[in-house]
């Protein structure tokens, strides 16, 4: 049996969610074959880019076959995935034809898509974005100088949470665009995802008898963020993600991590999303989103 | 121990060799080849940390080269000689990483920036980093001669000394206290420059 899922026609991380629900409703079904609707689809942002990739990843090892995508129809969105090398990274987790390289000129991406296998793909992303994060940081968004240096070290935590904690590949992506609706200006949004074993997987060893029967999804999300908890004894263990908080609070930024069926959240006052939730639809490994709005010409937030 | 070593430690500087001192997996390949250049002295040991050549430093790597090296040191038995360790050339933006490594571990280690200003990072007292400072400042000292930064307390000033050497922050050298940065004079180092605002630097609040 084969069923089509509709990707939303807003493909951010509110539509990751509903893409989450509709798949939900289609696993119960047991498909053999999953094709993923994505002509309708009018916008998408990193995120929701990558959780496309970790949709698809999802959807192969539950059924044990790639499944289809169609592009979307919008050529703006077909042209901003194109160069974000959605395409190439979905080779290998949707049945589609081997993309060209990309040929297309220089462009304002910070970060294309770019999977995490190991601690070499951490050094090549904290280096590939040096140049660019201080144009786009510094110039555009006015952010003072040594917060390069700071989005490079978050970056690299950030991506090394795949690593230590999944045992599973990841995608890092990271670009600007303009968030009017939300907060009319700009933003720099990095987006990090896998399908590993997430928090609750990667902390229950060493953490999951003491909370006992409270032991879920949030509650090891809280464990990690707000007391800096780690599947390692080692006190020097814990701390990236905590790093990641207070520099995004210090930015008047958003963070955000979905695991398991709970996503909590560093929530700015330009925003309204809820700081815990659970009941989420499942979903394997951990979703992570970090946004850093633009700051005046003076360099206030 | 069997201290105090009066004798000057042999310096050896470890330059890092790497702009970016990122992922976990690369810190304790550093801090393994730091470990090798610091057993090859048969004697006490200053070890200065050259960070003059690194643009980033992340919070796991400054945990596997700074606080794991440190740490272990300190783990030897109590007979060993000791080792001692200085951060050399940072920049602003690698002493958040630094400090907040060394705080986990509830360590501190003394640092002169690319300023060439000295600090403490990590975890000390308060009083520690006064006496620390003060002694930074002379070089070497007494700890009567120190004692003004405490209110004229001279025995409480030598506690602090006690406990700044067995944390390998300050030499024991018999008569006197020595500032790790003397050691550093006759390598090409320069006289004291103490910042009066030390960055990184947290307490601990007092013992109960």
């Amino acid at each position: 049996m084969s069923r089509v899922v509709d990707v939303p026609e807003e493909m951010d991380h509110r539509g990751f969610e509903e893409l989450l629900l509709e798949l939900e409703r289609v696993f119960e079904d047991e498909p053999a074959r999953i094709l993923l609707n994505a002509r309708h689809v009018r916008w998408v942002s990193p995120y929701g880019l990558i959780g496309l990739l970790a949709v698809g990843r999802v959807i192969l090892d539950r059924t044990g076959n790639l499944p289809s995508i169609e592009a979307p129809e919008n050529r703006d969105v077909r042209s901003y995935a194109e160069f974000m090398g959605f395409w190439q990274a979905a080779a290998g987790i949707f049945d589609v034809p081997p993309a060209d390289p990309r040929t297309h000129g220089p462009h304002d991406a910070l970060l294309e898509i770019t999977p995490i296998r190991s601690h070499r793909d951490v050094h090549t992303v904290v280096e590939r974005v040096r140049e660019r994060a201080a144009s786009i940081l510094e110039k555009r968004l006015h952010y003072p100088k040594p917060a390069v240096i700071q989005f490079s070290v978050m970056l690299s935590e950030v991506c090394q949470n795949i690593i230590e904690h999944s045992d599973a590949d990841g995608w890092v992506c990271a670009q600007t665009y303009d968030y009017k609706r939300r907060l009319g200006r700009e933003v720099l949004m990095l987006a990090v995802m896998d399908v590993g074993v997430g928090f609750q997987g990667s902390l229950a060893a060493e953490h999951a008898r003491r909370y006992g029967e409270s032991w879920s999804p949030a509650t090891a999300l809280e464990a990690a963020l707000l007391h800096g908890e780690s599947r390692f004894r080692d006190p020097g263990r814990g701390q990236g993600l905590q790093a990641i908080r207070r520099q995004v609070v210090k930015w008047n930024g958003e963070l955000a991590i979905r695991s398991g069926d709970a996503q909590i959240a560093i929530v700015p006052e330009w925003d309204d999303l809820p700081p815990l939730q659970r009941g989420l639809p499942s979903f394997p490994g951990a979703q992570i989103l970090i946004v850093m709005p633009a700051r005046d010409e003076e360099g206030r937030g | 121990m069997s201290g105090p070593y009066t004798s000057r430690p042999a310096v050896a500087v470890a330059s890092l060799y790497q702009t970016y001192l990122v992922t976990r997996h690369t810190g304790r390949a550093v801090r393994l080849t730091i470990e090798r250049l610091v057993e090859e002295s048969p004697g006490p040991s200053l070890t200065v940390l050259d960070f003059s050549e690194v643009a980033v430093i992340d919070f796991s790597c400054a945990d596997e080269v700074v606080a794991r090296l440190l740490h272990d040191a300190m783990s030897r038995p109590a007979t060993a000689v000791p080792q001692y360790f200085l951060l050399d050339g940072l920049e602003e933006e690698h002493v958040d990483p630094v400090s907040s490594a060394l705080e986990r571990r509830g360590l501190a280690m003394a640092a002169r920036m690319a300023s060439r200003h000295q600090v403490l990072l990590g975890r000390a007292e308060p009083e520690a980093v006064r006496v620390w400072e003060a002694l930074a400042r002379r070089g070497r000292a007494r700890a009567d001669d120190l004692a003004v930064c405490l209110e004229g307390d001279a025995a409480a000033c030598r506690r602090w000394l006690t406990r700044l050497e067995a944390r390998r922050l300050v030499r024991d050298v018999g008569e006197a206290f020595e500032s790790l940065f003397l050691s550093l004079a006759g390598e090409g180092g320069d006289g004291p420059a103490v910042s009066d605002g030390p960055p990184g630097v947290g307490p601990v609040p007092p013992p109960a």
